[in-house]
Protein backbone atom coordinates (compact mmCIF):
# COMPACT_ATOMS: atom_id res chain seq x y z
CA UNK A 1 0.00 0.00 0.00
CA UNK A 2 1.45 3.54 -0.74
CA UNK A 3 2.51 5.74 1.95
CA UNK A 4 0.66 8.58 2.45
CA UNK A 5 2.72 11.98 3.05
CA UNK A 6 1.54 15.70 3.48
CA UNK A 7 3.77 18.90 3.77
CA UNK A 8 3.08 21.35 6.51
CA UNK A 9 3.99 24.80 5.36
CA UNK A 10 3.91 26.24 9.02
CA UNK A 11 6.53 28.66 10.69
CA UNK A 12 7.22 28.74 13.53
CA UNK A 13 9.42 31.57 15.56
CA UNK A 14 12.63 30.37 17.96
CA UNK A 15 10.69 31.57 21.21
CA UNK A 16 7.60 29.59 20.06
CA UNK A 17 9.43 26.14 19.62
CA UNK A 18 7.32 24.67 22.70
CA UNK A 19 4.25 25.30 20.34
CA UNK A 20 6.21 23.69 17.65
CA UNK A 21 6.32 20.61 19.89
CA UNK A 22 2.88 20.60 20.68
CA UNK A 23 1.60 20.60 17.60
CA UNK A 24 4.04 17.57 16.59
CA UNK A 25 2.76 15.73 19.40
CA UNK A 26 -1.09 16.41 18.09
CA UNK A 27 -0.13 15.54 14.89
CA UNK A 28 0.92 12.06 16.09
CA UNK A 29 -1.87 11.93 17.90
CA UNK A 30 -3.78 12.19 14.59
CA UNK A 31 -1.51 9.52 12.97
CA UNK A 32 0.71 11.91 11.03
CA UNK A 33 4.08 11.29 11.80
CA UNK A 34 6.96 13.55 11.35
CA UNK A 35 9.78 12.48 8.60
CA UNK A 36 11.67 15.72 8.54
CA UNK A 37 11.48 18.49 10.69
CA UNK A 38 12.40 22.11 8.83
CA UNK A 39 12.22 25.52 9.77
CA UNK A 40 9.42 26.64 6.95
CA UNK A 41 8.00 22.88 6.33
CA UNK A 42 7.85 19.87 7.37
CA UNK A 43 6.91 16.59 5.99
CA UNK A 44 4.67 14.12 7.62
CA UNK A 45 3.77 10.83 7.04
CA UNK A 46 0.54 8.76 7.70
CA UNK A 47 0.23 6.05 10.04
CA UNK A 48 -2.18 6.08 12.44
CA UNK A 49 -0.87 2.49 14.37
CA UNK A 50 2.09 4.71 16.03
CA UNK A 51 1.93 7.31 18.34
CA UNK A 52 5.17 9.72 19.19
CA UNK A 53 6.44 12.16 21.75
CA UNK A 54 9.10 14.87 19.80
CA UNK A 55 11.33 16.70 21.02
CA UNK A 56 13.59 19.73 19.75
CA UNK A 57 16.61 20.63 20.95
CA UNK A 58 18.96 23.57 19.76
CA UNK A 59 22.53 23.90 20.25
CA UNK A 60 26.05 23.82 17.79
CA UNK A 61 26.85 19.69 18.03
CA UNK A 62 30.63 19.17 17.56
CA UNK A 63 30.09 15.24 18.13
CA UNK A 64 27.37 14.31 16.24
CA UNK A 65 27.89 10.68 17.51
CA UNK A 66 28.00 11.19 20.75
CA UNK A 67 25.30 13.26 20.67
CA UNK A 68 23.14 11.32 19.13
CA UNK A 69 23.93 8.19 21.22
CA UNK A 70 23.16 10.38 24.68
CA UNK A 71 19.65 10.54 23.12
CA UNK A 72 19.71 7.24 22.48
CA UNK A 73 20.16 5.89 25.19
CA UNK A 74 17.12 7.04 27.04
CA UNK A 75 15.13 5.99 24.08
CA UNK A 76 15.28 8.89 21.97
CA UNK A 77 15.36 8.56 18.26
CA UNK A 78 16.61 11.01 16.17
CA UNK A 79 14.95 12.11 13.20
CA UNK A 80 17.07 15.34 11.58
CA UNK A 81 18.49 18.41 12.01
CA UNK A 82 17.74 22.52 10.36
CA UNK A 83 20.49 24.42 8.98
CA UNK A 84 20.13 26.66 11.92
CA UNK A 85 20.95 23.80 14.51
CA UNK A 86 18.19 22.81 15.52
CA UNK A 87 18.00 18.95 16.03
CA UNK A 88 14.83 16.93 16.07
CA UNK A 89 14.07 13.65 18.57
CA UNK A 90 11.09 11.16 18.69
CA UNK A 91 10.08 8.67 21.11
CA UNK A 92 7.76 6.46 21.50
CA UNK A 93 4.46 7.59 23.28
CA UNK A 94 4.25 5.52 26.84
CA UNK A 95 0.88 5.88 28.85
CA UNK A 96 2.57 5.36 31.76
CA UNK A 97 4.42 8.07 31.49
CA UNK A 98 4.35 11.97 32.55
CA UNK A 99 4.66 14.35 30.05
CA UNK A 100 7.59 15.87 31.97
CA UNK A 101 9.27 12.21 32.03
CA UNK A 102 9.77 13.30 28.22
CA UNK A 103 11.68 16.62 28.73
CA UNK A 104 15.40 16.21 27.34
CA UNK A 105 16.04 19.63 29.06
CA UNK A 106 15.84 19.03 32.80
CA UNK A 107 17.46 22.01 34.51
CA UNK A 108 17.65 25.72 34.05
CA UNK A 109 20.93 26.33 33.19
CA UNK A 110 20.94 24.68 30.29
CA UNK A 111 17.38 26.53 29.35
CA UNK A 112 18.99 29.60 29.90
CA UNK A 113 21.99 28.93 28.11
CA UNK A 114 19.52 28.41 25.27
CA UNK A 115 17.50 31.20 25.80
CA UNK A 116 20.76 33.66 26.20
CA UNK A 117 22.29 32.20 23.28
CA UNK A 118 19.10 33.00 21.13
CA UNK A 119 18.67 36.43 22.94
CA UNK A 120 22.52 37.44 21.54
CA UNK A 121 21.92 36.60 18.45
CA UNK A 122 18.63 38.23 17.52
CA UNK A 123 19.29 41.03 19.34
CA UNK A 124 22.17 41.31 17.39
CA UNK A 125 20.86 40.60 13.99
CA UNK A 126 17.88 42.98 15.25
CA UNK A 127 20.66 46.30 16.01
CA UNK A 128 22.34 45.09 12.56
CA UNK A 129 19.15 45.70 10.54
CA UNK A 130 18.89 48.93 12.64
CA UNK A 131 21.90 50.27 11.82
CA UNK A 132 21.32 49.24 8.15
CA UNK A 133 17.82 51.15 8.74
CA UNK A 134 19.56 54.35 10.20
CA UNK A 135 22.02 54.59 6.48
CA UNK A 136 18.72 53.87 4.64
CA UNK A 137 17.19 56.82 6.45
CA UNK A 138 19.89 58.85 6.20
CA UNK A 139 19.26 58.22 2.06
CA UNK A 140 15.75 58.68 2.22
CA UNK A 141 16.04 62.04 3.69
CA UNK A 142 18.12 63.32 1.33
CA UNK A 143 16.61 61.92 -1.85
CA UNK A 144 13.05 61.02 -0.51
CA UNK A 145 10.92 59.07 -2.49
CA UNK A 146 7.79 56.26 -1.85
CA UNK A 147 9.99 53.02 -2.36
CA UNK A 148 12.70 54.33 -0.03
CA UNK A 149 10.03 55.46 2.91
CA UNK A 150 7.86 52.03 2.37
CA UNK A 151 11.40 50.12 2.70
CA UNK A 152 12.22 52.14 5.73
CA UNK A 153 8.94 50.82 7.20
CA UNK A 154 9.39 47.40 6.29
CA UNK A 155 12.73 47.30 7.75
CA UNK A 156 11.40 48.60 10.93
CA UNK A 157 8.87 45.85 11.07
CA UNK A 158 11.91 43.82 10.61
CA UNK A 159 13.33 45.30 13.41
CA UNK A 160 10.81 45.43 15.93
CA UNK A 161 10.17 42.01 15.27
CA UNK A 162 13.79 40.87 16.09
CA UNK A 163 14.81 42.66 19.04
CA UNK A 164 11.28 41.81 20.53
CA UNK A 165 12.03 38.19 19.80
CA UNK A 166 15.47 38.97 21.49
CA UNK A 167 13.94 40.28 24.64
CA UNK A 168 11.46 37.70 24.76
CA UNK A 169 14.03 34.83 24.72
CA UNK A 170 15.95 36.63 27.84
CA UNK A 171 12.97 35.54 29.99
CA UNK A 172 12.92 31.62 30.83
CA UNK A 173 9.55 31.75 31.70
CA UNK A 174 8.01 33.99 28.16
CA UNK A 175 6.81 32.20 25.62
CA UNK A 176 3.75 33.83 23.69
CA UNK A 177 1.45 31.62 22.69
CA UNK A 178 -0.95 31.46 20.10
CA UNK A 179 -0.94 34.69 17.91
CA UNK A 180 0.32 32.23 14.88
CA UNK A 181 -2.29 34.18 13.08
CA UNK A 182 -0.96 37.56 13.87
CA UNK A 183 2.92 35.64 12.91
CA UNK A 184 1.10 34.79 8.94
CA UNK A 185 0.02 38.32 8.65
CA UNK A 186 2.60 39.92 9.82
CA UNK A 187 4.85 37.81 7.23
CA UNK A 188 2.33 38.20 4.47
CA UNK A 189 2.55 41.95 4.98
CA UNK A 190 6.27 42.05 5.07
CA UNK A 191 6.26 39.75 1.58
CA UNK A 192 3.47 42.29 0.29
CA UNK A 193 5.48 45.15 1.56
CA UNK A 194 8.51 44.19 -0.37
CA UNK A 195 6.21 42.90 -3.54
CA UNK A 196 5.09 46.57 -3.53
CA UNK A 197 8.59 47.90 -3.57
CA UNK A 198 9.79 46.10 -6.41
CA UNK A 199 7.10 46.75 -8.17
CA UNK A 200 6.94 50.72 -7.32
CA UNK A 201 10.97 50.49 -8.26
CA UNK A 202 9.97 49.12 -11.79
CA UNK A 203 7.40 51.32 -12.26
CA UNK A 204 9.97 54.54 -11.79
CA UNK A 205 10.87 56.39 -14.91
CA UNK A 206 15.14 55.22 -14.94
CA UNK A 207 16.74 56.53 -18.20
CA UNK A 208 20.46 58.15 -18.86
CA UNK A 209 20.21 60.22 -22.17
CA UNK A 210 23.69 61.20 -23.86
CA UNK A 211 23.36 63.57 -26.87
CA UNK A 212 26.07 65.84 -28.69
CA UNK A 213 25.94 67.72 -31.83
CA UNK A 214 28.76 69.42 -34.10
CA UNK A 215 26.73 72.24 -35.58
CA UNK A 216 23.14 72.71 -35.83
CA UNK A 217 21.52 73.28 -39.34
CA UNK A 218 18.92 75.11 -37.81
CA UNK A 219 18.24 76.22 -33.97
CA UNK A 220 16.05 73.98 -31.83
CA UNK A 221 12.89 76.04 -30.82
CA UNK A 222 10.94 73.94 -27.64
CA UNK A 223 12.59 70.75 -29.33
CA UNK A 224 10.68 67.69 -28.19
CA UNK A 225 12.18 64.57 -27.31
CA UNK A 226 12.27 61.95 -24.38
CA UNK A 227 8.76 61.30 -23.96
CA UNK A 228 8.51 59.45 -20.72
CA UNK A 229 5.41 58.18 -18.29
CA UNK A 230 4.98 58.81 -14.53
CA UNK A 231 2.64 56.26 -13.38
CA UNK A 232 2.52 57.16 -9.56
CA UNK A 233 3.53 60.86 -7.95
CA UNK A 234 6.19 61.08 -5.95
CA UNK A 235 9.66 62.97 -5.83
CA UNK A 236 11.90 62.13 -8.82
CA UNK A 237 15.73 63.32 -9.35
CA UNK A 238 17.54 64.85 -12.17
CA UNK A 239 20.55 64.88 -12.78
CA UNK A 240 22.04 67.42 -15.73
CA UNK A 241 25.71 67.86 -17.34
CA UNK A 242 25.18 70.61 -20.18
CA UNK A 243 27.79 72.69 -22.07
CA UNK A 244 26.95 74.61 -24.72
CA UNK A 245 28.41 77.32 -26.94
CA UNK A 246 25.37 79.32 -26.61
CA UNK A 247 22.74 79.67 -24.14
CA UNK A 248 20.54 76.08 -24.21
CA UNK A 249 17.56 75.84 -22.15
CA UNK A 250 16.45 72.46 -21.10
CA UNK A 251 13.12 72.09 -19.57
CA UNK A 252 10.45 69.28 -18.72
CA UNK A 253 7.02 69.26 -20.27
CA UNK A 254 4.30 68.06 -19.18
CA UNK A 255 0.84 66.81 -21.18
CA UNK A 256 -1.10 68.98 -19.72
CA UNK A 257 1.24 72.03 -21.46
CA UNK A 258 2.56 72.99 -17.99
CA UNK A 259 6.89 73.62 -17.47
CA UNK A 260 7.45 71.54 -14.75
CA UNK A 261 11.09 72.02 -14.97
CA UNK A 262 13.64 74.95 -17.14
CA UNK A 263 16.46 75.89 -16.77
CA UNK A 264 18.70 77.60 -19.39
CA UNK A 265 22.52 78.23 -19.40
CA UNK A 266 25.84 76.94 -21.22
CA UNK A 267 27.91 75.06 -18.64
CA UNK A 268 25.22 73.15 -16.25
CA UNK A 269 26.46 70.71 -13.69
CA UNK A 270 23.53 69.33 -11.20
CA UNK A 271 22.77 66.50 -9.53
CA UNK A 272 19.67 65.30 -7.85
CA UNK A 273 17.36 68.14 -8.73
CA UNK A 274 14.25 67.02 -7.25
CA UNK A 275 11.44 67.33 -8.69
CA UNK A 276 7.60 66.37 -7.69
CA UNK A 277 5.90 64.58 -10.75
CA UNK A 278 2.53 64.10 -11.11
CA UNK A 279 0.96 60.26 -12.99
CA UNK A 280 0.92 62.18 -16.40
CA UNK A 281 3.17 62.18 -19.42
CA UNK A 282 6.23 64.29 -19.88
CA UNK A 283 8.80 65.06 -22.72
CA UNK A 284 11.84 66.84 -22.78
CA UNK A 285 11.94 70.27 -24.28
CA UNK A 286 15.21 71.90 -25.39
CA UNK A 287 15.93 75.25 -27.11
CA UNK A 288 19.64 75.93 -28.58
CA UNK A 289 21.61 77.50 -31.07
CA UNK A 290 24.85 76.32 -30.88
CA UNK A 291 26.59 72.93 -30.62
CA UNK A 292 26.02 71.03 -27.58
CA UNK A 293 26.57 68.15 -25.42
CA UNK A 294 24.26 67.09 -23.06
CA UNK A 295 23.94 64.45 -20.50
CA UNK A 296 20.40 63.78 -18.69
CA UNK A 297 19.73 61.15 -15.52
CA UNK A 298 16.22 60.51 -14.30
CA UNK A 299 15.13 57.93 -11.37
CA UNK B 1 36.49 26.76 39.26
CA UNK B 2 36.30 29.41 41.92
CA UNK B 3 35.76 28.00 45.43
CA UNK B 4 32.45 30.27 45.73
CA UNK B 5 31.40 29.52 42.30
CA UNK B 6 27.99 26.68 43.27
CA UNK B 7 28.24 23.54 40.66
CA UNK B 8 25.03 23.50 38.90
CA UNK B 9 22.79 20.48 40.37
CA UNK B 10 23.65 18.27 36.88
CA UNK B 11 26.80 18.81 37.30
CA UNK B 12 27.41 17.77 40.79
CA UNK B 13 24.94 14.67 39.61
CA UNK B 14 27.28 13.54 37.03
CA UNK B 15 30.49 14.20 38.78
CA UNK B 16 28.69 11.86 41.80
CA UNK B 17 27.99 9.31 39.96
CA UNK B 18 31.56 8.80 38.24
CA UNK B 19 32.90 9.08 41.54
CA UNK B 20 33.33 5.17 41.72
CA UNK B 21 33.95 4.49 38.44
CA UNK B 22 33.22 5.40 34.76
CA UNK B 23 29.87 5.35 33.80
CA UNK B 24 28.08 5.70 30.39
CA UNK B 25 25.23 8.31 30.32
CA UNK B 26 22.32 6.44 30.66
CA UNK B 27 24.09 4.38 34.02
CA UNK B 28 24.24 8.40 35.46
CA UNK B 29 20.99 9.10 34.65
CA UNK B 30 19.73 5.93 36.57
CA UNK B 31 21.56 6.20 39.47
CA UNK B 32 21.21 10.38 39.85
CA UNK B 33 17.92 9.26 39.51
CA UNK B 34 17.80 6.55 42.47
CA UNK B 35 20.22 8.71 44.71
CA UNK B 36 18.08 11.84 44.81
CA UNK B 37 15.03 9.47 44.89
CA UNK B 38 13.70 11.07 41.98
CA UNK B 39 14.02 14.52 42.75
CA UNK B 40 16.51 15.01 40.06
CA UNK B 41 16.15 14.13 36.49
CA UNK B 42 18.83 14.62 34.07
CA UNK B 43 17.20 14.54 30.40
CA UNK B 44 19.36 14.20 27.38
CA UNK B 45 19.68 17.61 26.53
CA UNK B 46 20.97 18.41 29.64
CA UNK B 47 23.19 14.98 29.87
CA UNK B 48 24.37 16.23 26.46
CA UNK B 49 25.68 20.15 27.46
CA UNK B 50 26.73 19.33 30.67
CA UNK B 51 29.11 16.42 29.86
CA UNK B 52 30.49 18.47 26.82
CA UNK B 53 30.97 21.67 29.33
CA UNK B 54 32.76 19.28 31.56
CA UNK B 55 34.79 17.41 28.83
CA UNK B 56 36.20 21.18 27.59
CA UNK B 57 37.08 21.89 31.15
CA UNK B 58 39.07 18.99 31.65
CA UNK B 59 36.81 17.58 34.81
CA UNK B 60 35.42 14.29 32.78
CA UNK B 61 36.90 12.44 29.65
CA UNK B 62 35.20 9.93 27.71
CA UNK B 63 36.65 6.43 27.11
CA UNK B 64 35.56 3.31 25.38
CA UNK B 65 34.07 0.67 27.02
CA UNK B 66 36.34 -2.85 26.75
CA UNK B 67 33.50 -5.09 28.82
CA UNK B 68 31.74 -8.30 26.88
CA UNK B 69 28.94 -6.58 25.45
CA UNK B 70 29.43 -3.50 25.60
CA UNK B 71 32.44 -3.42 22.92
CA UNK B 72 32.79 0.74 21.67
CA UNK B 73 30.17 2.13 24.48
CA UNK B 74 31.22 5.31 25.27
CA UNK B 75 31.69 5.81 28.96
CA UNK B 76 32.82 9.06 31.20
CA UNK B 77 35.19 9.14 33.95
CA UNK B 78 35.99 11.46 36.35
CA UNK B 79 39.82 12.75 35.99
CA UNK B 80 41.85 14.37 39.02
CA UNK B 81 40.80 18.06 37.73
CA UNK B 82 36.86 17.18 37.92
CA UNK B 83 37.52 14.76 41.26
CA UNK B 84 39.01 18.08 42.89
CA UNK B 85 36.09 20.50 41.51
CA UNK B 86 33.80 17.58 43.07
CA UNK B 87 35.35 17.44 46.73
CA UNK B 88 35.41 21.32 46.63
CA UNK B 89 31.85 21.56 45.75
CA UNK B 90 30.78 18.73 48.70
CA UNK B 91 32.69 21.37 51.20
CA UNK B 92 30.89 23.86 50.07
CA UNK B 93 27.63 22.28 50.92
CA UNK B 94 29.10 21.05 54.03
CA UNK B 95 30.05 24.77 54.84
CA UNK B 96 26.53 25.85 53.91
CA UNK B 97 24.85 23.08 56.25
CA UNK B 98 26.78 23.70 59.18
CA UNK B 99 26.19 27.03 58.93
CA UNK B 100 22.21 26.75 58.79
CA UNK B 101 23.08 23.96 62.03
CA UNK B 102 24.69 27.35 64.24
CA UNK B 103 21.78 29.22 63.04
Amino acid sequence: MAMEYRTSCRAYMVWNYRQEIEDLNRASEQGWQLVRGGCFHSRFVKNPDLRFRYQMDWRNVEDMGRYVETFREQGWEYINSTFNGWHYFRKFYDPALKEEDYEIVTDRESLLAMRRRWSRMLLALGAAVLVYTAVCGVRAVRTPNLPWLLQILLLLAVCVFLLRGGWLMRDPDAGPRGGRGLLRAYFLTLLLGWAAVLVLLHLRPHFVTNSQTEELTEPYVNERWMDFEVYYPDHYYLDLDLSADAPFTFSIVNDAGETVYTVTGTEIHEEHIRLWLGRRWYWFSSSCSGAFELNVRLD
Amino acid sequence: MKKSEPMSESYYYILLCLAKGANHGYGIMQMTKALSQGDVVIGSGTMYGATDNMMKKGWIREIRSDGPGLERRRLYQLTDEGREALRTEIARLRRMLDNAKEV
